[in-house]
């Protein structure tokens, strides 16, 4: 990873318009002449910075502004106020070098024609993005032998699965070998393989090519085996910036630890009493967490206190930490 | 230029493909071209039945005019008509991120990104009919060369005109009414300016000049008249510069459906 710096945000703020309407037929009426205009901000003061290489997690919540901020990104839409520069251009400038420059995959939206093969609209793409005739068979045959859709590039788009469509996209989206690439939730609605699939393709992709890479998504292990770094968005704004790592220490250096017993135990015993425990309905199963430098004194006296069948311990899986923050953001804010 | 005909060619073939999948459709689309060629035509015949002239002109004039402007009809339906459907499309599902973000001009992916090839099959009978009404009129040598000039421009005029007023879909969103309201403006400029009075006819000369796109050219053609041609010319630059101002306004207002 280098040290130039490919994108760079300083208080980015988009605001959005909206209209209530009262349901029904009434409602509709009335929302005819008069309308209750609502102004929310999608994403409020958001700075940050990419340097050539990085590839970031753009966490967050249903709308919390992450499209938002992806479209912001491409010049698809206007900021309302702040700045932002990417490849050193404004985005919704739309210089046409810019544009070559930058792809952008959306997992809920198509760029490929639903009416032709995958193929045709690759041929057009070549023609936008200027892709010389060798360059494109090399790409095409090499992207296709790696998602393995092969004998798929010539077969309508609307019969291929959702996961084969999700490939094509892909490689629609990376014909011209972009520098900057935006992956808006790729890996949506996905079955666990083709989720993995793509997740290794993308791998693949950015270390072969060094390219920044944003990629948002709900799922975590998308960001668990592709980002080195975070970024968490709630309500627009953003919550933390920082590397997996501290993300995972976010909640304290804490362990999950659980315990299968042979009998039935006591809720109330001080062993366990004070680290808010789970358990099963007969008090044979507990889960709860444990900070990393008091895990082995408590697992050595609930072991010899009690009698147990089964122990396991692990890191806190970062879904956890995911799940804590967005029921309680003000974590980040004590965090800080 | 050479980037945009490279494109432009694949616009037309991915088009054909698509297209020609569908036949019926396809076969369908072609009868009703004819089905308004015969029915505009028709009508203008039997009206001519029945009285000597409309205004200045007797039948065979009358004529002239309305297959010139059936050729732009048809120009028109081959490379845009799809294109203003699917930008209201597009626009409402957010389907339009992805054109903002090719590296040609915005209107130009926008706009010249559909082509029906089933224009294309009537486009002899439109051609030859106007070429028919033209040497009825006896035009001149001079007149014939100009003609294909005087087409683009017609042409050119009327998509400005609904370019600009296809913009007002990035407030509007719903686009549902402007395309009736292009559909309404193309309707107007199938008859003469003279057909027209008072303020409407002013209106339709200037403010939304659709009356320009027959009258200027057609007027010259048949008499030599130089000024709703010249008026023609000037509107084309004015309406120009004004469609490069809105669109851009327009690309800064769009909000992108939320995916």
């Amino acid at each position: 990873m280098s040290d130039e710096i490919l994108i760079k945000a300083q208080g980015l703020t988009k605001q959005f318009i909206s209209y209530k309407k009262p349901p029904g037929l009434k409602g509709s009426f009335s929302a005819f002449f008069k309308r209750e205009k609502k102004v929310k901000d999608a994403v409020k003061d958001f700075s940050f910075e990419i340097k050539k290489g990085e590839i970031i997690g753009l966490l967050g919540p249903n709308g919390a502004g992450k499209t938002t901020l992806m479209k912001m990104f491409t010049g698809i839409i206007v900021p309302s106020f702040g700045e932002l520069k990417i490849l050193g251009s404004n985005p919704w400038e739309r210089d046409k070098n810019f544009r070559k420059r930058i792809a952008l995959v959306m997992g809920q939206k198509s760029q490929l024609w639903w009416d032709i093969p995958a193929m045709d609209s690759f041929l057009l793409l070549q023609k936008y993005y200027e892709v010389s005739d060798e360059a494109f068979k090399a790409r095409i045959d090499k992207m296709s032998d790696l998602l393995g859709v092969k004998d798929l590039l010539h077969i309508h788009v609307r019969k291929l699965s959702l996961g084969e469509r999700m490939k094509m996209e892909l490689m629609a989206s990376l014909l011209h070998n972009p520098e900057v690439i935006f992956l808006d939730e790729p890996t949506i609605g996905l079955d666990l393989v083709a989720q993995e699939n793509i997740r290794r393709f993308i791998k693949d992709y950015h270390q072969e090519n060094r390219c920044s890479i944003i990629i948002t998504s709900h799922y975590m292990q998308d960001v668990q085996a592709l980002c080195d770094r975070l970024v968490l968005i709630f309500d627009g704004k953003k919550g933390y910036d920082g590397s997996l790592e501290d993300f995972e220490s976010i909640l304290g250096n804490e362990k999950s630890v659980s315990f299968t017993f042979s009998a039935p135990q006591d809720r109330e015993n001080p062993l366990w009493k004070d680290y808010a425990a789970t358990w099963n309905e007969d008090t044979t199963h507990v889960d709860f967490r444990v900070p990393e430098d008091q895990l082995r004194s408590l697992s050595a006296q609930i072991i010899s206190q009690c009698e147990v069948d089964d122990f396991a311990t692990e890191k806190l899986p970062i879904e956890r930490v995911m799940k804590e923050l967005m029921n309680n953001p003000e974590i980040l804010r004590q965090h800080d | 230029m050479k980037h945009y005909w490279n494109v432009y060619k694949k616009f037309v073939s991915t088009s054909v493909s698509v297209e020609t999948s569908f036949r019926t459709s396809f076969i369908l689309l072609v009868l009703m071209d004819i089905f308004f060629f015969a029915s505009t035509v028709g009508s203008v015949s039997f009206i001519y039945d029945h009285v000597a002239t409309i205004g200045p002109w007797g039948k065979n004039q009358l004529l002239f005019f309305i297959t010139f402007m059936l050729m732009i009809d048809n120009l028109h339906m081959m490379i845009f008509s799809q294109s203003f459907w699917e930008f209201s499309f597009s626009i409402r599902t957010g389907q339009l991120d992805y054109t903002l973000l090719k590296p040609l001009h915005t209107i130009f992916s926008v706009f010249f990104r559909h082509f029906r090839a089933s224009s294309v099959v009537n486009t002899p009978l439109f051609l030859g009919s106007l070429i028919y009404n033209g040497m009825k009129i006896n035009l001149s040598f001079l007149d014939w060369c100009l003609m294909p000039v005087f087409l683009i421009l017609g042409l050119v005029l009327l998509v400005i005109i609904e370019f600009i007023l296809s913009t007002s879909m990035f407030w509007m969103t719903d686009g549902t009414g402007i395309n009736f309201l292009r559909m309404q403006m193309q309707q107007l400029a199938r008859w003469p300016e003279f057909v027209y009075r008072g303020v409407i006819r002013k209106v339709l000369m200037t403010v939304l000049p659709v009356l320009l796109i027959g009258s200027g050219p057609v007027h010259f053609l048949l008499g030599g008249k130089w000024n709703n041609l010249a008026l023609m010319g000037g509107m084309i630059v004015v309406l120009g510069f004004v469609l490069s101002f809105v669109w851009g306004v327009g690309l800064r207002r769009y909000d992108s459906a939320s995916s």
